[in-house]
């Protein structure tokens, strides 16, 4: 056969069913290519990527230091993913949790130095104001969302950069604190620091994290609006015809989801930071983006991409303190995560058939190996 | 309020003012680049949030290359191929692979941002002699000398008034040629204009492409040319104005030129209105506080997203159809 006259054609056609292999492969296949990927950002400045990864994979989650930092990330982490995975399940694409996480940290602040609560009440007290916060902050765009049909991606991203602002705005402004060169708010009161666990350094945030990742199952596995929730999101027509009041359903989710990530700014000031600085999140809502994607499976499987996330953050500034390698190291591969999560997903619904002359070349394999080379 | 017509207030002078439009000018072309870009890939179809991740890969390469070559020409070259290829990524991704585009271009930003810092950080904060501003010739010594326009607009750098071309050649390529028509078609209804032979997704390629390209230029020219260095993240957040950018203006390219004025506009006063007395009461200083006033293109950006789904405007706001939703063929 002459190479003038080949057809080569690449024929794509959905998947009605995807392997398990498939589904749980994708996410093995994604996070060791973006580890291979990344081993070539390390070699690329000279360092051995093995004894890179072994410190920031391995030394994470062995030292009881470095545990407990990961574990103090995992929980805003976590926190944020829910906020991102939730409303997912509906078919509502919340690109705004990095916004929900400074409005929840600025209201627990508020709260922490301005209400009169007593000492013991203070820590719920503030556990509600985060969630409040993170949630007024998506009313908006899910309002718009259910009665104008107004793009929720776009208004919830545009409101990352508002609540940044927001956060500048009261940091220079009405809550600026007394002392120190640079603005920042004053510190919370001790009685609105989160609790640690007895002889550790671990603060109840990852318990928290925990307990929110249990509720998200329960209310997505058990309960009614739950079950009305998926359905919305994998058949809005099917939906439609059972009864659901897909306006009031997604009024609720969006904001129910975006009050996680309130939790997550909570969570991260009253257990990591303390006060109000200038661009505190470090990039968590960004990160609750591929968190909710890899653990797309279910609420336990979003905590576990939580943490491996954490393992990656800590291990990357862990890095940048003990090789001198650039910190962004973590972000670089976070990045590849996401890169490859999307070219996985296409493995998971297409099945992909290269066809030469009309002949499929799968099938044309197969049928050598079933008549044994024989034609 | 009737008062008698005030003279210009303390330091609202008129070299206060042709400052601040000058700046505004410099300022606005970063933005201009960039949303050029943007709207001919949108109106094929293609949203690109990716804009910020682009910029920082053309202003780090086009650095690096100028500073190696020691030729500017090699840096903007060199920005303008990286952008290319980085569009190219986000192309294969949305077009060939129908990934979400919203989630592809969220990747492009953080991978732009991840690696930039990554490979930059040896060099933040190093300088570059970079390009002079120049007159327009013939003319340009007696057109600098209008008031308030002149240095602005008639002394600036080579990308200025590339900037200030690429207004015009961009909207008569999408509303007067046939090849800017098609492109139109393919963003507002691919499946049709394939029946007629429309090449739709060599179409979207070349439109991503030309936004990476344009978006790399931008990046380039914020370091060589606007800050003339290098520092990790110089592009903070220029990317997601420019977005913003293109919503507001509704892809239309001079309606896009004058809103970067207006953006960059706000940028430019907040800087050198600060300690400026104003006189004005407790409301507008709030709306006039720097901090607030940055938050301005992002609540536009809101407002004319409401206002385009309201049914008796949505045929003056309406957008192309089919943006974010990949093509996939019926065969």
């Amino acid at each position: 056969m002459s190479q003038q006259d080949m057809d080569v054609d690449v024929e794509l056609t959905p998947r009605q069913q995807v392997p398990t292999v498939l589904a749980v492969g994708a996410q093995v296949f994604t996070v060791v290519a973006a580890l291979a990927v990344g081993a070539v950002a390390l070699w690329a400045i000279d360092v051995n990527p093995l004894v890179a990864y072994d410190r920031m994979l391995i030394d994470t989650v062995s030292t009881p230091f470095q545990l407990t930092r990961t574990l103090n990330r995992a929980a805003p982490l976590i926190l944020a993913g829910l906020a991102v995975y939730l409303p997912l399940k509906a078919g509502i694409e919340n690109i705004g949790a990095e916004g929900q996480i400074y409005l929840g940290g600025i209201v627990a602040v508020w709260v922490a130095l301005n209400a009169n609560i007593p000492g013991a009440l203070l820590l719920p007290a503030i556990f509600v104001a985060g969630f409040a916060g993170g949630a007024v902050w998506a009313v908006v765009p899910a309002y718009m969302a259910a009665k104008w049909e107004v793009n929720e991606i776009l208004t919830t991203l545009m409101l990352v950069f508002v609540a940044i602002q927001v956060n500048e705005f009261l940091i220079n402004g009405p809550m600026q604190g007394g002392i120190g060169a640079y603005p920042r708010s004053d510190q919370i009161p001790d009685a609105a620091v989160l609790l640690e666990f007895a002889g550790t350094d671990v603060n109840i945030g990852i318990l928290l994290a925990v307990a929110a990742t249990v509720f998200v199952y329960l209310l997505l596995n058990v309960t009614r609006t739950g079950y009305e929730f998926v359905l919305l999101g994998s058949n809005p027509d099917a939906a439609r015809q059972a009864g659901v009041n897909a306006f009031r359903k997604s009024l609720l989710i969006l904001p129910l989801g975006a009050a996680f990530a309130g939790l997550a700014g909570m969570v991260e000031i009253a257990g990591n930071q303390g006060q109000l600085g200038s661009h505190w999140s470090p990039g968590y809502g960004w990160t609750a983006i591929p968190i909710a994607l890899l653990g797309r499976r279910g609420a336990f499987q979003t905590m576990l991409a939580g943490l491996f996330f954490a393992v990656l953050f800590v291990g990357g500034s862990s890095l940048g303190v003990s090789m001198g390698i650039p910190a962004a190291i973590s972000d670089v591969i976070e990045a590849l995560v996401i890169l490859f999560l999307i070219a996985a997903e296409f493995i998971r619904s297409y099945r992909i058939d290269v066809k030469v002359d009309g002949e499929s070349v799968g099938s044309s394999i197969r049928q050598l190996f079933a008549t044994g080379g024989g034609a | 309020m009737l008062s008698p017509p005030l003279p210009l207030q303390s330091g609202l002078s008129i070299e206060f003012v042709s400052g601040l439009v000058d700046v505004t000018v410099a300022a606005s072309t970063v933005l201009i680049l960039a949303a050029l870009g943007e709207i001919v890939a949108q109106k094929a179809g293609v949203l690109n949030l990716g804009l910020e991740g682009m910029m920082l890969f053309g202003a780090l390469s086009g650095f690096v290359a100028a500073t190696a070559t020691g030729n500017l020409y090699l840096g903007f070259g060199a920005a303008i191929l990286v952008g290319m290829a980085v569009a190219g990524l986000h192309a294969f991704l949305c077009i060939s692979l129908k990934s979400d585009q919203v989630i592809s271009g969220l990747m492009i930003t953080l991978l732009g941002i991840a690696v930039t810092t990554y490979f930059g950080s040896s060099r933040n904060g190093e300088a570059i002699d970079g390009a002079n501003e120049v007159m327009v010739p013939l003319v340009g010594e007696y057109l600098v000398q209008v008031p308030i326009i002149g240095e602005a607009f008639f002394r600036a750098a080579p990308t200025d008034y590339l900037a200030l071309l690429l207004v015009p050649t961009v909207w008569y390529f999408l509303y007067r040629t046939n090849l800017g028509l098609e492109l139109t078609a393919v963003g507002e209804d691919p499946a049709t204009a394939d029946t007629v032979g429309v090449p739709v997704f060599k179409l979207r390629y070349a439109a991503t492409l030309f936004g990476g390209a344009l978006a790399g230029l931008a990046g380039a020219h914020l370091s060589l040319v606007f800050s003339e260095l290098w520092v990790n993240n110089i592009v903070a957040g220029r990317g997601w104005i420019a977005v913003a950018l293109v919503l507001v203006a509704r892809w239309r390219p001079f309606r896009a030129l004058l809103i970067a004025f207006v953006f960059a506009g706000l940028d430019a006063f907040q800087v050198q209105s600060q300690g400026l007395d104003l006189g004005s009461g407790p409301v507008l200083s709030f709306l006039m506080d720097p901090t607030v006033m940055l938050m301005y293109p992002y609540l536009a950006t809101i407002l004319i997203l409401w206002l385009a789904s309201r049914g008796e405007v949505r045929e003056r706001l309406g957008g192309p159809a089919a943006l974010t939703q990949p093509y996939i063929r019926e065969e």
